[in-house]
């Protein structure tokens, strides 16, 4: 979520909550996947983590970062070379405030429509209302766990990437042909972040980075900021930093054994600091009401740029657990079935990829980063933009990687067991 | 003479009323809760038909609602919020209603409008408020500070760090129930307390009664009904409520039934889940609103004629 939406108290990173899911999208979508199941391609060695067999009879395997999918065509993309619609409105399906309004201006007068963002809650709810015909936009915002299943309901179309060239010019390579989407078939990246923890300086003594043997260990060792320290109110956020705190890195798995250890784990949290669940810490943690929160990447950007006070800003730090040891996620762009600009679609996409663009609705707006070369870590502090201190929450494209922690698809009885864990935690007994 | 169906036809508009905004609703929530969950989209699919209900949902949620079970003790906690909550309206609620009935002659018209004030701004930015009243440095810490009730609230047990009421505690949920809900508790005391007929207190009096025992006996059975109505006001919703244990607390040790609601229902392949919590829920809110009904049943059979 940016935090304009989430200022009102509302969540945007919900959808690490309240989905998951493509299992069941693909095995409902079975027989239109078995169909297409020659085109579906895994690679190499074992999955990261959850049942390596989930779904193999239905001909395509859950994506992990070292099992891509190649998610089949159910229909032809546009021809090359056809000239962009223009007159009336553009519809963008999205988060509310999750794109600078100046970005979206621009691309209207470029080509001559008026951009509307028409906005949903939550992914989930977004794919229901896709589903149910009740809003037709021409693009909209869209997840990696979530994008084989409106794949298998026909929610969004097929890409035809010539007229997309800024995905190859300008996106990580990791990213123009990423795990879940193999060839980029469906959909393009929009902002990439990490899971770690934000922390004050004035507060908190330790020295989180050198923890050992694990930073998220501070969690545990948090008697001192009792009522002021905070997790990610997510079901698969919270259940995987339990898992990491014991050195599990399968976050991805559905072992009811590991799922009731992590939960015992987030238990003894109550008692030790009383701990709160949230989605406001860019705000909390710069406001000083709380001091130590696990948040993601993009959280610190948005707090150090627009939420911290001078003191705040010296204060304020984002420890990265580093490539294959905290969960790293991006957002993606996909072209609505509904839409009616097809070609107009495909030129926002690329638009969204245009380093100018993209650096824009990154600083001056949004605070999440785009997984564009261009945007470089050590540059934004040369500029000043951010400081040296905050230079790791600036993630780049080796953060990615067929080692990377991602959180992706469950099967249903996986996601059952992860939502039941976290309702027990949250139940507070 | 008028036609026979002229008086009853007054109500057709509230009784469509209720079947499209109450009971179609609660017959979709009963339909998914007996229902079954879309294999691609993962949303709900309710069964219309009883002849086709699935029980298992609703007999997992009963089962995790008995002791030992995951709903349980967020189930409890929820009553005991509700309740200790519902005490405090009462303890604050009822003085302000008596006066307003009885002793606020010129004021009665603006102490009204005050007490209706609240409902001008929305619930959601009154509990906002709270947070920035109760922080560190807040006109409501700063005032418990300096007249050193957070060191009483401390030293009693209620709060566990008198400087940090927004760090997940009880105290700082209940008050801020109390402070949600209470314009709703007033209003039908205070119109129950309105219509006794002074008479009777009158009487009271003149046969010998303090006017203790005069409240006691005579204004209080009295406003029983206004009590009552004021309390099922709040207590329905109160039992439902998730927004405000997330916006003063965050903590999982202070979270109600409601949030659990809103976890099933906001995503995730167990929407049904959400659903049988909320029927069980409405079941044992029917209890309470039975008993509301034949106490006004009885009341008006009593009334002398």
């Amino acid at each position: 979520m940016h935090p304009k939406e989430r200022r009102l108290g509302a969540t945007r990173r919900d959808f690490l909550m309240r989905s998951g899911g493509a299992a069941l999208a693909l095995s409902g979508a079975g027989s239109f996947l078995a169909a297409c199941s020659n085109s579906t391609t895994t690679g190499g060695g074992a999955t990261s983590g959850g049942n390596p067999n989930a779904n193999n009879p239905l001909g395509l395997p859950l994506a992990r970062p070292n099992v891509p999918v190649t998610i089949p065509l159910y229909e032809q993309p546009i021809a090359s070379g056809m000239k962009p619609e223009t007159g009336g409105d553009f519809t963008i399906f999205n988060y509310p405030d999750y794109i600078d309004p100046a970005v979206m201006k621009a691309f209207g007068k470029k080509y001559g429509v008026t951009v509307k963002v028409t906005p949903f809650d939550d992914i989930n709810s977004g794919i229901t209302k896709l589903a149910s015909g009740t809003v037709q936009p021409d693009v909209t915002e869209m997840t990696p766990d979530n994008i084989a299943r409106v794949v298998a309901a026909k929610l969004i179309k097929p890409l035809n990437l010539d007229y997309i060239p800024n995905l190859q010019k300008n996106v990580w390579p990791s990213l123009v042909d990423p795990f879940y989407d193999k060839g980029s078939h469906y959909s393009v990246p929009y902002t990439v972040y990490t899971t770690g923890i934000l922390y004050r300086t004035d507060f908190v003594k330790e020295d989180i980075p050198s923890l050992t043997p694990n930073p998220w260990d501070i969690f545990w060792q948090a008697q001192a900021y009792k009522g002021k320290t905070a997790l990610l109110s997510e079901v698969r956020e919270t259940i995987a930093m339990a898992l990491l705190h014991r050195g599990d890195k399968d976050i991805n798995t559905e072992d009811p054994a590991k799922i009731n250890q992590a939960v015992k784990d987030l238990q003894e949290l109550y008692n030790i600091c009383n701990v709160k669940v949230g989605d406001l810490q860019y705000s909390t943690v710069a406001e000083r009401k709380a001091y130590l929160n696990q948040a993601w990447s993009g959280d610190a950007i948005s707090g150090y740029l627009f939420y911290a006070d001078k003191e705040s800003k010296q204060a304020l730090r984002f420890w990265n657990p580093g490539n294959g040891n905290g969960p790293i996620q991006n957002d993606m762009w996909s072209i609505c079935s509904t839409t009616k600009k097809p070609v107009l679609a495909h030129l926002w996409l690329n638009w969204i990829l245009d380093n100018t663009q993209g650096y824009n609705n990154f600083l001056n707006y949004n605070g999440y980063q785009p997984p564009l070369t261009e945007v470089d870590p050590g540059q934004l502090v040369k500029k000043g933009i951010l400081p040296e201190t905050l230079s790791d929450t600036v993630l780049t494209a080796a953060d990615l990687g067929p080692t990377s922690l991602q959180e992706m698809t469950l099967t249903t009885q996986g996601q059952q067991l992860w939502q039941n864990g976290y309702s027990q935690f949250l139940s507070g007994a | 003479m008028y036609p026979r169906w002229l008086w009853p036809a007054f109500a057709l508009p509230g009784v469509v009323w209720l079947l499209i905004l109450f009971v179609l609703p609660f017959y979709a929530v009963v339909g998914v809760a007996f229902g079954s969950v879309d294999p691609i989209l993962l949303t709900a699919v309710p069964a219309w038909n009883p002849a086709q209900w699935n029980f298992g949902w609703v007999t997992q949620v009963l089962t995790e609602l008995q002791p030992g079970g995951i709903y349980w003790d967020v189930f409890v906690r929820t009553l005991e919020y509700v309740l200790l909550s519902l005490a405090g309206c009462v303890l604050i609620g009822y003085p302000v209603a008596y006066y307003i009935s009885r002793h606020a002659s010129r004021t009665k018209s603006l102490l009204l409008i005050l007490l209706v004030l609240p409902f001008w701004i929305s619930y959601l930015m009154r509990m906002l408020a709270w947070i920035n009243l109760l922080s560190p440095g807040g006109y409501a810490e700063r005032f418990l500070s300096a007249t050193h009730i957070n060191d009483l609230l401390f030293h009693l047990g209620v709060v566990s760090d008198p400087n940090n009421y927004l760090g997940g505690e009880s105290f700082t949920v209940i008050i801020a129930l109390i402070y949600g809900y209470i314009p709703y508790f007033i209003l039908p005391l205070y119109a129950s307390l309105d219509r006794i007929d002074r008479s009777h207190l009158e009487a009271a009096r003149d046969l010998g009664a303090s006017p203790w025992r005069a409240f006691l006996h005579v204004t209080l059975p009295l406003s029983r009904t206004g009590l009552l109505g004021g309390a099922v006001l709040i207590v329905l919703p109160m039992f439902g409520d998730y927004y405000t244990p997330n916006i003063v607390s965050g903590a999982p040790t202070t979270s109600m039934i409601g949030n659990q609601i809103d976890l099933y229902f906001h995503g995730g392949p167990q929407p049904t889940i959400g659903a049988a919590i909320t029927i069980l829920l409405s079941l044992f809110l029917v209890l309470l609103m039975g008993y509301y009904m034949w106490t006004i049943h009885r009341a008006s059979r009593d009334l002398p004629a």
